[in-house]
């Protein structure tokens, strides 16, 4: 950083244009792996770019503000898109292959009906505005920042990013991030790891066609704050009795160990502390059903996190899961060039039941013989 | 920040989801997308296939003023917290299938009803369940009511969940309503109070006359009860001979809130706004045209 030059730092096209693989442009690359102890500091990392400038009043009528508006709106669809050069050769998929995943918003969960009749709970996950913001290969990531040295040379990053916002609302260096993909800037990214069979080309939109009915995923998001917990919300001990004596010892902990040789507390001993905004997973959820008109996904079971919050979702890694593939998943996300006929507005699974079906009747099998 | 000032930052996001409402406050920082600016993503012009608007709310379709007490499902919840414009559009698409496939009348809490459910377990695959309707609850495709009956010296409670593909039919044997919303306290009466009949004749309204008011007071059966229904101030109950002590008396004059109904701010936190009732119930008048057998009556 110390090496660049005025005249560069000046213009931040120049920087993109002239020095896309040197070390002047930024890359977001941020690091989910899950850790047995918490990551919380107020520092940011090295890769980090200032998102936000600070906010002035410009003193423009809502005629002005309106005119910018479109203004942006035209500039985006006459951008030239990266996926008109010629595109990255597609994949084939094994059982090894990693895709990318998609970012979605959790948006409720509404319990739905099998066929046989019993009741499960679903949970709806919206992928909006979904593109694929940037792809390194293997070679490449290993030179990155957030790569750690136990994913070896197996895969590359892809980051994704969702819910595509106004560019005056940010900084010049994080617009600039957008520019190899050709969209309006993200509120929000991550980074999937994606083997090279599974490269991707950036700019590329991802819809809820990327999956299928009958697929298993999982889903990675943030469990819901609850700030500074006692014990018996966090960890579940019993505390003590409400009455018969019990003075100033109705949610204490209780021991904390024992003496003689072992004596002290442990490292891990279970106290009062802060509780939830933690990266958690639920694996193995099954996909019901699809609505391809607001790119809903119809979930088994629940999600971590709230509702509206973001959740990462992709491909399964549970290895009795991935055996069940049948069909070969769309290679690296879908084409709709690749369907002949035309995307039905919903998919439903064969044990869910339709509600445009008449009610279920159980035939009496003993009677009809 | 005191709990007033809470509460009015709590209802101005409220209200910033149906109107392009400028914030005049900044929410804390949370992990969560607000409802009002997720709206403004679906619907902006940045995205790969912005949403259009729905064409229901430009029509002017007069809204029936019963309709809210009609369809009480179809209204989503008020905590801003648990909603969402797509899925509750999706859910009540779901609810509008399910509506043209089965029947569902019009009922209220004290209504007898009758529902046939397939059962694998019976011997005829079929069951046939006469009760009287004691509580309706939550929304969406969660709606459910409870039917309570008097069979051979036990009383008997069935929970229904009213979009489930299991209920053949639901049939009401007789339309009436009480004075409360919850009749749980019927466990602690007299059985003759819920015994009904099964082999009973359904009886007919005159047309165009309005949902009769059942203002029966009920009398308590001998302790112990379930619960102390008699400080919980119910308007169906008869007083009771039991004694009060000074700490029940006191909770019997707690319970009484007769400002509760001139509560503003009570009731603007327990509804939702005018605006998305309309739009909800717009559609509601769309989709229920045909099959309005028992709104005609009271038109």
């Amino acid at each position: 950083m110390a090496s660049r030059s005025p005249l560069v730092c000046a213009s931040n096209c120049l920087q993109n244009i002239l020095f896309r693989d040197a070390f002047t442009i930024s890359r977001v690359l941020t690091c989910y792996q899950p850790v047995r102890y918490r990551k919380r500091s107020s520092r940011h990392p090295e890769w980090f770019v200032r998102r936000r400038v600070k906010s002035f009043d410009e003193g423009l009528t809502q005629e002005n503000k309106q005119f910018i508006k479109d203004l942006t709106v035209e500039q985006y669809k006459n951008k030239p898109s990266p996926l008109k050069e010629e595109p990255l050769e597609r994949g084939e998929w094994d059982l090894r292959t990693r895709r990318t995943g998609v970012l979605a918003l959790k948006i409720g969960v509404i319990p739905q009906w099998r066929k046989d009749g019993t009741k499960i709970e679903t949970t709806l996950l919206q992928i909006i505005d979904n593109h694929v913001i940037r792809y390194s290969p293997p070679e490449k990531f290993a030179q990155s920042a957030g790569w750690k040295p136990w994913w070896g040379r197996k895969y590359g990053s892809v980051v994704v990013g969702a819910l595509s916002c106004e560019p005056h609302l940010f900084s010049k260096e994080y617009n600039n991030l957008f520019t190899e993909a050709g969209v309006p800037p993200k509120r929000k990214m991550t980074r999937f790891l994606v083997s090279p069979n599974a490269a991707i080309q950036p700019g590329l939109p991802l819809t809820a066609m990327h999956f299928r009915v009958g697929d298993y995923i999982d889903a990675q998001a943030k469990t819901i704050d609850y700030g500074f917990q006692g014990v018996v919300k966090r960890h579940g001990m019993k505390g003590g009795p409400a009455s018969h004596g019990g003075t100033k010892w109705h949610r204490r902990m209780g021991g904390t160990g024992g003496g003689g040789n072992m004596a002290g507390i442990w490292k891990g001993k279970k106290m009062p502390g802060h509780m939830g905004a933690d990266w958690n997973f639920a694996k193995g959820l099954r996909i019901l059903r699809i609505n391809t008109k607001y790119n809903v996904l119809y979930v088994t079971g629940t999600t971590p996190g709230g509702n509206h919050c973001y959740v990462r979702i992709m491909d399964t890694c549970l290895p009795n899961r991935r055996r069940e593939i049948q069909n070969e998943p769309p290679m690296p996300t879908f084409y709709p060039e690749d369907v002949t006929d035309q995307i039905q507005e919903e998919y439903i699974d064969e044990t869910l039941f339709d509600f445009k079906e008449p009610s279920i009747e159980y035939i009496d099998e003993e009677s009809n013989k | 920040m005191n709990i007033i000032q809470k509460h009015i930052c709590r209802c101005l996001i409220q209200k910033c989801n149906s109107g392009n409402v400028p914030l005049s406050f900044v929410p804390a920082r949370q992990a969560t997308v607000l409802n009002w600016l997720l709206d403004k993503h679906r619907k902006s012009q940045l995205s790969q296939q912005p949403e259009k608007e729905d064409d229901i709310e430009q029509e002017t379709i007069m809204v029936p003023r019963d309709y809210k007490y009609l369809y009480p499902e179809f209204l989503p919840p008020a905590n801003y917290r648990h909603r969402d414009r797509i899925r509750e559009k999706l859910e009540r698409q779901d609810m509008f299938c399910r509506r043209t496939m089965i029947e569902v009348p019009e009922f209220y809490v004290g209504s007898i009803l009758a529902v046939n459910v397939a059962d694998t377990y019976a011997p005829s695959k079929n069951t046939r369940f006469v009760g009287l309707c004691i509580s309706r609850e939550n929304d969406g495709l969660r709606t459910n009511f409870i039917l309570r009956n008097h069979i051979d010296g036990n009383g008997i409670e069935i929970k229904y969940d009213m979009y489930s593909p299991l209920l053949q039919s639901i049939e009401v044997l007789k339309l009436e309503k009480r004075l409360d919303d919850e009749l749980f306290y019927l466990r602690d009466c007299p059985p003759e109070y819920s015994t009904i009949q099964f082999d009973m004749e359904p009886i007919h309204l005159p047309t165009g006359s309005a949902v009769p008011l059942n203002t029966i007071k009920v009398p308590l059966g001998p302790r112990p009860w379930d619960k102390k229904w008699d400080i919980k101030n119910f308007k169906g109950l008869q007083p009771s001979n039991r004694v009060l002590g000074k700490r029940a008396a006191i909770r019997l004059e707690r319970s009484a809130k007769p400002w509760e109904e001139h509560d503003l701010m009570k009731q603007y936190r327990e509804n939702i706004n005018d605006e998305d009732v309309e739009t909800v119930l717009k559609e509601v008048v769309l989709k229920t045209k045909k099959k309005s057998t028992k709104s005609q009556r009271r038109q």
